[in-house]
C-alpha cells in the first residue's frame, strides 16, 4: 500500500470570479422558427445525405440526358449487353501493334477496347471450333482462344494455356453498360430519372394542393361537410389502383399518362386524411378564437392559422408519400402497364433485367440500386424533416 | 378603487337579455330524442360603460361559454346581445365584422392564443391588418407603440411566443386585444394561468389601460380574492344562470344567495382558529350535470335552505337592495 498525493495548486481552490453579466446570461440565442429547424436538419447526417442526393438525382435527370450523345432508343446490336466493368487482356502480336480486348462471359464475344477501357467494336471470330467448343481470334500472328467447355468462359492463347489480364477497366463508352438491345443503360437510366421525378411532382402537387386544402376544408368545418367530403375519400381511397390504371389505359391508351393520371386522382387521400386530423385538433386552440374575434375571414384563418402549423405533418407526409408514388409508377411499368417502349422508367428497366439476370445479372443492380436508393433518400429526408420541425426536439 | 365619477353614470354599454346556449350532445339513432347541455340558460346582465364587471363561478357553470357567446365565438340559441345600437346574437357573421373591433379578448391559456408561427409585430399587427387599418408602415409603428403601453420594448415585436415567458406573452395578448381601441375587453380568466406576483403585475396594468383608454372588463375568473380587488360589480353564476350580481363590497359584506355565500365560505382563511370553525355555509355535493338539470331552483340539491317550493318554482332575479340583484326564494 503506498500513499496517494494528490496535490492541487492553491489557485485552483479560489472561488470562479462568475461576473454579474454572465449569472444573467441564461438565454440561448433568439433563432426564428424556420432557422432552429435548418439548424437542426443540418446535424442530422443521414437526411442531409439523403437531400443532396436528391438534388444530384433531380440535377442528373434533367441535365444528364443533354450532356451525352447516347439516347434511350439507339440500338446497337452489336454491341449489346456489355458490363460496365470487365476485364482487359492485351494480345501482343508481334508484327501489329498491341490491342485491348475483352471478354464477355455472357455471350462468348471478344470486344476490342482501347486500353482505358473505351469499346472500340465487336471481334469478327476467325474460325468456330464447335467440337471444342473454341471461339479463334487471330491478331497478327497472335492466336486467340475463347474457350467455353468450361463455364464461365476462358480466355486461352493457342496452346490452351490462360491468357493473363492486365486487370479491370471500367467502360468508357457506356459507363453503366449496354442492355440486351446495345442502348446505354445510364442514359436509359436517366430517362427513368425523370419519369419516376414526374410521378415524384405530380405526386407532391396533387398532395399539396387537393389533399391539403381538400382535408383543411374538411377538418376546419367540421360537422357534415367534414362527413361528406370524408365519405367521398373513403370511396376513393377503396379503389383498387392497379384496376384503375388499366381503365385509364383504355382511355388514354398511353400508359404513362394513366399512371399520372391515376396517381393524380386518387394519392392526395392519406394527405387529407392527416391535414384533417390536424385541423380538427387545431381548430379549436384559442388563436384560432382570438383571429376569429377580430373578424379574419375562413381564408385568413386557413392559411395564416392553421395550415402553417400543420406544415410539420404535411412535409412529413408528403416525403413519405413521394416514395411510394415512385414505387407505384416503377411497379405498373414493372408489370407492363407503365411507359411503353422504347421509353425507359426503372420499373421497365428492372423488367427488362429480370429477363436477362442469369447471363448479365448487373443489369438489374443499376435500376434496383436506383429505386431502393431514392425510396431510402426520401424516407431519410421525411424522417429528418419530422425531427427537425418538432421544437420540442430542440436542444 | 377610485374610478372617475363621470364613468359610474349608469349607460349600459351591453344588454344582455335571456340568453342561451346550449349544445347538442347526443341524439337517438334517427335524430330523435337530443340531448342538450345548457351551458348558458337564460341570462340578464348590463355591463356598464367604464366599469368591470366581474363574474365568479364553480368550474362548469358558463362563464367562458357566456364569454365566447357574448364575442360570437358560439352564436347564441336565443336571447338578445344589446350592443351599440345592434343585437349582436341575431347578426349574421358578416355584418358582425363591424361590430367586431369594439369587443375584444384576453384568454386564459397565453402559451395557446399566440400563434407560434408569428412573430410579436405579425401578432400584434393582425387585427389592424384585418380592420384595414394602416399600411405595412404605420401599422409596425402602432405596434411598437402598443409593446410600450404594455411594458414590452419594441426590440420584441421580431421574436417568436416561444421566447416569451408567460406573463410577457399575456402582455403580447393584451396589446393585441386593445390595439383597436374596443370599449369592451372580455377578461376570460385572462391571469389564473400567471404566476401570484405575475398576476398582480399585469391586474394593475389592465387597471392603468383602462383609465387611460376608458375601457370597458368583463372579468371572468374562478379567484375570488382577485375578482374582489378589480371589480366595480361582481356578477355570481352557478349552472348557466346569474344567481347574484352586487357591486362589490356589497356582494362580500351581504352576500344574499346561498351560493354566493358558500363560495365565499370557500376562500381558504389564514388563521387557523377560524378556519377549524364549523361553517354553515359550507357546500355539500358535487355541482349537477348541466345535461339533466334539477327542476326548479339549480341550487336546490345543495343548497341547506331547500324546501319543496324550491323544487316546483324557479327563482328569478329580483333587485332586494339598491343594484344588488339575487335569485332565490329565501333571500332577504
Amino acid at each position: 500500500m503506498t500513499d496517494i498525493h494528490v496535490t492541487v495548486p492553491k489557485e485552483k481552490w479560489t472561488p470562479v470570479d462568475r461576473g454579474a453579466q454572465d449569472a444573467e446570461f441564461i438565454a440561448a440565442p433568439s433563432l426564428t422558427y424556420w432557422q432552429d429547424v435548418r439548424q437542426r436538419m443540418w446535424r442530422n447526417k443521414p437526411a442531409m445525405a439523403s437531400l443532396a442526393f436528391i438534388i444530384l438525382l433531380i440535377l442528373a435527370a434533367i441535365f444528364g440526358p443533354m450532356l451525352t450523345h447516347h439516347t434511350y432508343y439507339d440500338q446497337d446490336l452489336k454491341l449489346s449487353n456489355i458490363p460496365p466493368i470487365f476485364e482487359v487482356y492485351k494480345a501482343e502480336p508481334a508484327d501489329a501493334p498491341a490491342q485491348y480486348v475483352f471478354l464477355n462471359s455472357g455471350n462468348f464475344k471478344l470486344y476490342e477496347v482501347a486500353e482505358n477501357g473505351e469499346i472500340l467494336g465487336l471481334v469478327r471470330a476467325k474460325r468456330k471450333d464447335l467440337m471444342k467448343k473454341q471461339h479463334i481470334y487471330v491478331f497478327g500472328d497472335a492466336e486467340v482462344r475463347v474457350d467455353y467447355s468450361q463455364l464461365p468462359a476462358t480466355l486461352v492463347d493457342g496452346d490452351g494455356n490462360a491468357v493473363e489480364s492486365i486487370g479491370y477497366r471500367w467502360n468508357q463508352t457506356n459507363w453503366f453498360g449496354t442492355d440486351s438491345l446495345g442502348r446505354d443503360v445510364l442514359v436509359r437510366q436517366l430517362y427513368g430519372a425523370r419519369i419516376s421525378l414526374t410521378v415524384a411532382f405530380v405526386a407532391a402537387m396533387v398532395n399539396f394542393f387537393i389533399g391539403v386544402f381538400y382535408g383543411g376544408i374538411a377538418g376546419y368545418f367540421g360537422g357534415n361537410v367534414d362527413n361528406v367530403m370524408m365519405r367521398i375519400v373513403e370511396i376513393i381511397a377503396t379503389i383498387p389502383l392497379t384496376l384503375y390504371v388499366i381503365l385509364m389505359m383504355v382511355v388514354f391508351q398511353s400508359g404513362f399518362l394513366s399512371i399520372i393520371i391515376a396517381i393524380g386522382s386518387v394519392f392526395w387521400v392519406d394527405m387529407a386524411r392527416i391535414v384533417r386530423g390536424q385541423m380538427l385538433s387545431l381548430k379549436n386552440q384559442d388563436y384560432v378564437a382570438a383571429a376569429k374575434t377580430m373578424g379574419a375571414s375562413t381564408k385568413r384563418i386557413l392559411t395564416r392559422h392553421l395550415l402553417p402549423n400543420t406544415m410539420g405533418p404535411i412535409l412529413v407526409t408528403l416525403t413519405l408519400l413521394i416514395p411510394s408514388a415512385i414505387f407505384i409508377e416503377s411497379f405498373m411499368s414493372f408489370i407492363g402497364l407503365g411507359v411503353s417502349v422504347p421509353m425507359a422508367s426503372w420499373g421497365t428497366l428492372t423488367a427488362e433485367a429480370v429477363e436477362t439476370l442469369r447471363a448479365y445479372p448487373h443489369q438489374l443492380f443499376f435500376p434496383a440500386a436506383a429505386i431502393s436508393l431514392t425510396m431510402f433518400a426520401f424516407n431519410f429526408l421525411g424522417d429528418g424533416l419530422r425531427d427537425a420541425l418538432d421544437p420540442r426536439l430542440r436542444k | 378603487m377610485d374610478k372617475q365619477p363621470h364613468m359610474r353614470d349608469d349607460e349600459v354599454l351591453m344588454r344582455v337579455r335571456d340568453l342561451k346556449k346550449h349544445f347538442q350532445v347526443s341524439a337517438g339513432f334517427f335524430g330523435q330524442n337530443p340531448k342538450f347541455l345548457k351551458a348558458v340558460d337564460g341570462v340578464d346582465l348590463d355591463i356598464r360603460r367604464g366599469e368591470t364587471l366581474g363574474l365568479v363561478g364553480e368550474s362548469g357553470c358558463g362563464k367562458s361559454t357566456l364569454a365566447r357567446t357574448l364575442i360570437r365565438l358560439y352564436s347564441p340559441t336565443d336571447g338578445v346581445i344589446e350592443f351599440n345600437g345592434a343585437d349582436l346574437a341575431k347578426l349574421k357573421e358578416k355584418d358582425l365584422a363591424p361590430h367586431r373591433r369594439d369587443i375584444q379578448m384576453i384568454f386564459q391559456d397565453p402559451y395557446a392564443s399566440l400563434n407560434g408561427r408569428m412573430n410579436v409585430r405579425d401578432l400584434i399587427a393582425e387585427p389592424l391588418e384585418i380592420a384595414g387599418i394602416g399600411n405595412d408602415k404605420s401599422r409596425t409603428a402602432r405596434v411598437h407603440e402598443l409593446l410600450e403601453v404594455v411594458g414590452l420594448n419594441k426590440d420584441h415585436a421580431n421574436r417568436f411566443p416561444h421566447e416569451f415567458s408567460g406573463g410577457q406573452r399575456q402582455r403580447i395578448g393584451i396589446a393585441r386585444a386593445i390595439a383597436l381601441n374596443p370599449q369592451l375587453v372580455i377578461c376570460d380568466e385572462a391571469i389564473s394561468a400567471l404566476d401570484v406576483s405575475i398576476q398582480a403585475q399585469v391586474v394593475n396594468m389592465l387597471e392603468d389601460l383602462q383609465k387611460e383608454l376608458g375601457l370597458t372588463y368583463l372579468f371572468i375568473t374562478h379567484d375570488l380574492s382577485m375578482v374582489k380587488h378589480i371589480s366595480d360589480r361582481i356578477g355570481v353564476m352557478y349552472l348557466g344562470k346569474l344567481v347574484e350580481i352586487a357591486p362589490n363590497n356589497a356582494l362580500y359584506d351581504d352576500p344574499k344567495h346561498p351560493y354566493t355565500r358558500a363560495l365565499l365560505a370557500s376562500i381558504p382563511i389564514a388563521d387557523p382558529v377560524e378556519a377549524r370553525k364549523d361553517n354553515q355555509d359550507q357546500m355539500q355535493g358535487e355541482i349537477p350535470s348541466p345535461i339533466d338539470m334539477p327542476s326548479g331552483c339549480r341550487f336546490r340539491t345543495r343548497c341547506p335552505l331547500a324546501t319543496d317550493l324550491c323544487a316546483e318554482q324557479e327563482p328569478e332575479l329580483k333587485e332586494l337592495a339598491d343594484n344588488h340583484k339575487v335569485a332565490c326564494h329565501y333571500a332577504e
